[in-house]
């Protein structure tokens, strides 16, 4: 073969240089980080809350996200349309988001708004109105949300898998909540929530793009000196939970495919295995090239894609793998991945599949950090999960050591098919029989929205 | 003024390479559009050109057990996707797989058949049927779309099939047919490569004329002439498993970078996306009559089609929202948007367009964006030009084009409503099965 068609070599992996972040705290407790960075006139803001979804009282589950809805139903001298026009005529919109451990404000905007966007954020995020008629309504387009929700197979597997596997742990409930907790909720509660939680002292703002870190300063002082509120302790990590190693059976007749979540819970980001299990997860299922999408889709053909995913936390983490089989492959698509799983602990893996997958985990590395947004999205990392500034700059070369045992060790440690919780949403008539042979009990469900 | 220098070379064989030089990362681009998509399909036939997208990541001649092990082991992240009109394959990779990148698109322009097997077909035409059913089949409301084209599109419009396929036609589709799609289509003359990062533009050109030069040129295909359809006022309800009734409005309405287009999207924002938008406040906010709104101009080549969908709030029928939204579009052509809305409309394209050019890979970034420009337009540096439609825009645009286009009486109206509701569920129409119009 001529060199012509010969496949070429991909060159050395290059290093990643985050960014130097500009720190100031200010007089409230309110860090402010500016990172200057790109070519662009851009400025994407964020202010991060530490506290979120893991904070909703026992039978308040989805208080922390209609908290965070209703931040921006008005707020100092706008109303609701009036706050998300002025957001607009900047040429941008507010995000919230309420994740487990965060609340994050976001906006995407030119660096000539900045000051704005920061009057704006503070506004909502100091004196949101949180009116009772604002809460109604919201409450009401959430509860019907939840209706909704309630008919997507994948909303419905995700729902019955993190309540089995997490309980009664701060992480057990679904951000939304349930028809039921919002019912029960007043708008009371939601101040109560803004008051406690959304504090100075836990939050952080992270301006990245075509900016001066004195220019933020002075606008970020002026905007959110006068927040004054002090938290509640957050949140502790309860004692682990106990494994269901049961398969939840979530009938759902005429579905077209049968929709699979199958893991366990695992520990925190802050584990001293994390790097191990990354690559743990890409030999797994992290990547098209993993052992499970090559079975599942590749060789089985019973799938357009099958994943598996760490989903690591501040408390506590979890490792999952996520399909939608053709109903009629439904047990053997289980019986494949638990097989899958106990092959990752059984075995070292070997030297060719550990380089692919260093390789494919470190030589692009540097893709992440291209964007203003994905900076932010990085930046949010290292302040909700407390990490050093060179966590990025170090991933590449310690990725790069993980060796074959301690892979195997990490994934004797975390991955394990005898503690993993089985989810099937599907056709129970089709598929229940063929998974009784699997010689695990099986309940059937009705996950709660 | 938005600019993103390239340099553009045809090589003989027909193929054209844009290279546009950004040396802030350690990256490169690689992104090839085919000008073929679902569009190019035969009644009986649909499905060809997605399946065929699946079949282009399986295996080429020099490089037989698939692409994204070499490319993922390289840092590359790659993918690609099919429309109605064309179909398109890129990767991002650092520097130092540049040259892979370009060796693998190569091989699978010029060399592809030799590998593909009867297996593979079936492997991935399991695939595709499985893609069919998570991500339309399994969804609520998943099939309204399909709903929706086959009814506004004629049976002989290139629009009137949904992308991914009839089963029925992906089942019977032969490893002949699939050939013949390859040597139609899959050519350089009918397909466009643009490199855009940390690149010395000589150098690449050098390569690229080494790796695509001795491709051989396929016969041309020629452009399809835009084809919007008269207004299809039909009245159709479908049953699905649903929790809320749900109202589909569509119009057929200006192909992409038409005139009128632009102010399209314009019109879309400023009557149902986000809450400043009139439909939002009105149905949503004020009279609480609706729980979920979105509108939008889906542009595409021939022939585009505008939409309005919005899900009733408990206890409230269809008929009720239907009548209110012809009434604020009715008001809109009307009276028109205020400066106001005109100058927000504005600011946030003017956002839009500064954030789509941060990105140099991917899909929406700025390889895909020259390589859009090029395939339709015949001009890569678009971008201040399809800005300015949109600053360019003025009221009376939005009134007249809102008017000429979005009238009640042109509309075409599916209702989809929980199984056995369907009766009375939307005045005067007629039931349909889900998927078909």
């Amino acid at each position: 073969m001529s060199t012509r068609f010969r496949r070429p070599e991909p060159g050395p992996p290059a290093p990643v240089r985050f960014p130097s972040i500009v720190r100031h705290t200010l007089d409230n407790g309110l860090a402010v980080w500016t990172i200057p960075y790109g070519a662009l006139p851009v400025a994407t803001t964020t202010l991060v809350i530490g506290r979120g979804t893991a904070e909703d009282p026992p039978d308040r589950h989805g208080l922390a996200s209609l908290t965070g809805d209703l931040l921006d139903e008005g707020a100092g001298r706008l109303d609701a349309i009036e706050l998300a026009d002025a957001f607009a005529r900047a040429g941008t919109h507010l995000n919230i988001d309420t994740g487990p451990d965060a609340t994050t404000l976001s906006c995407a905007g030119l660096s000539r708004v900045l000051d704005r966007i920061l009057d704006l954020m503070a506004d909502v995020v100091i004196r949101p109105r949180l009116g009772e008629e604002d809460f109604e309504r919201v409450r009401e387009l959430r509860i019907n949300r939840l209706r909704q929700l309630s008919r997507s197979a994948g909303s419905m597997a995700d729902r019955a898998w993190v309540t089995a596997v997490f309980r009664d742990h701060p992480y057990g409930h679904g951000a939304m909540g349930t028809t039921a907790a919002l019912s029960a909720m007043s708008v009371d509660d939601a101040r109560t929530h803004w008051q406690r939680h959304l504090a100075p002292s836990v939050a952080t703002l992270i301006v990245v793009g075509d900016v001066q870190p004195d220019d933020v300063t002075t606008a970020a002082e002026r905007a959110f000196g006068a927040w004054s509120v002090t938290p509640d302790e957050p949140v502790a990590a309860p004692a682990s939970t106990a494994p269901d190693a049961r398969i939840l059976l979530v009938d759902r007749p005429g579905a077209a495919q049968s929709e699979l979540r199958v893991g366990h819970a695992a520990p925190p980001r802050s584990t001293p295995l994390y790097h191990s299990l990354v690559v743990a997860n890409a030999v797994l299922g992290g990547q098209f090239t993993s052992r499970i999408n090559q079975r599942l889709r590749e060789e089985m053909g019973i799938t357009y894609g099958a994943h598996t995913s760490f989903d690591f936390r501040r408390l506590a983490g979890s490792f999952s793998c996520d399909t939608s089989v053709q109903t009629d492959a439904t047990a053997d698509a289980v019986r494949e991945i638990l097989a899958q799983f106990d092959a990752i602990r059984g075995a070292a893996v070997d030297a060719d599949e550990l380089d692919a997958a260093r390789a494919s985990l470190t030589r692009g590395y540097v893709r992440n950090f291209e964007t203003a947004g994905q900076i932010s999205r990085a930046a949010v990392q290292l302040v909700t999960y407390d990490l050093p500034d060179d966590t990025f700059d170090r991933f590449v070369p310690v990725v790069g050591s993980v060796t074959s045992d301690d892979v195997q060790r990490a994934a004797r440690e975390v991955i394990d098919p005898a503690k993993a919780t089985v989810v099937v949403v599907g056709n129970a008539e089709d598929c229940r029989a063929s998974l009784e042979q699997i010689g695990r009990p099986i309940e059937a469900v009705t996950p709660e929205f | 003024m938005l600019s993103i220098p390239y340099t553009h070379t045809r090589l003989s064989n027909g193929l054209d390479v844009i290279v546009h030089e950004d040396h802030r990362m350690p990256l490169a681009a690689v992104n090839v559009w085919y000008h073929v998509g679902s569009k190019n399909e035969q009644r009986g036939r649909t499905g060809l050109a997605h399946l065929f997208e699946h079949l282009m990541f399986e295996g080429s001649a020099h490089q037989r057990d698939g692409y994204f092990g070499p490319l993922q082991q390289a840092g590359a992240s790659l993918n690609g996707s099919t429309s109605t009109d064309r179909t398109n394959y890129w990767e991002l990779v650092p520097i130092g797989a540049l040259d892979l990148a370009l060796w693998m698109e190569a091989d699978r322009m010029g060399w592809l058949l030799p590998a593909l097997s009867q297996e593979r077909l079936d492997n991935q035409r399991s695939v595709v049927l499985n893609e069919r059913r998570q991500s339309y089949e399994n969804r609520p409301y998943g099939l309204a779309t399909f709903t929706l084209m086959a009814a506004i599109f004629p049976p002989d419009h290139p629009y009137h099939w949904p992308t991914i396929g009839e089963p029925a036609d992906l089942e019977a589709a032969t490893l002949d047919d699939v050939r013949a799609f390859f040597q139609r289509y899959y050519h350089p003359g009918n397909a466009s490569l643009v490199i855009a990062g940390d690149v010395e533009t000589d150098d690449v050109l050098r390569r690229v004329e080494e790796l695509y030069g001795d491709i051989p040129a396929g016969e041309p295909v020629g452009r399809m002439a835009p084809a919007v359809p008269p207004p299809a006022p039909r009245r159709m309800v479908m049953e699905d498993r649903v929790e809320l009734p749900r109202l589909y409005l569509a119009w057929p309405t200006p192909q992409l970078f038409a005139d009128g287009d632009a102010a399209l999207d314009l019109v879309a924002d400023l009557l149902g996306n986000g809450r400043t938008s009139r439909l939002y406040s009105r149905l949503i906010h004020d009279r609480r009559i609706a729980v979920e709104l979105a509108a939008g101009q889906t542009s595409r080549e021939i022939a585009s089609t505008f939409q309005i969908v919005a899900t009733a709030a408990p206890g409230r029928t269809l008929d009720e929202l239907e009548d209110a939204i012809h009434d604020e579009i009715a008001r809109f052509a009307d009276e028109g948007p205020s400066e106001g809305e005109v100058e927000r409309g504005r600011a946030q394209a003017e956002t839009a367009f500064v954030y789509r050019v941060q990105a140099l890979g991917g899909f929406g970034g700025k390889a895909d964006q020259l390589n859009a420009y090029q395939t339709y337009l015949g001009v890569p540096d678009w971008f201040q030009s399809d800005l300015d439609r949109y600053l360019h825009a003025t009221r009376d645009d939005l009134r007249l084009t809102c008017g000429a286009w979005l009238a009640r009486d042109r509309a075409t109206t599916l209702a989809v409503v929980p199984h056995g509701t369907a009766a009375g569920a939307l005045r005067d129409a007629e039931l349909v099965e889900r998927g078909r119009a």
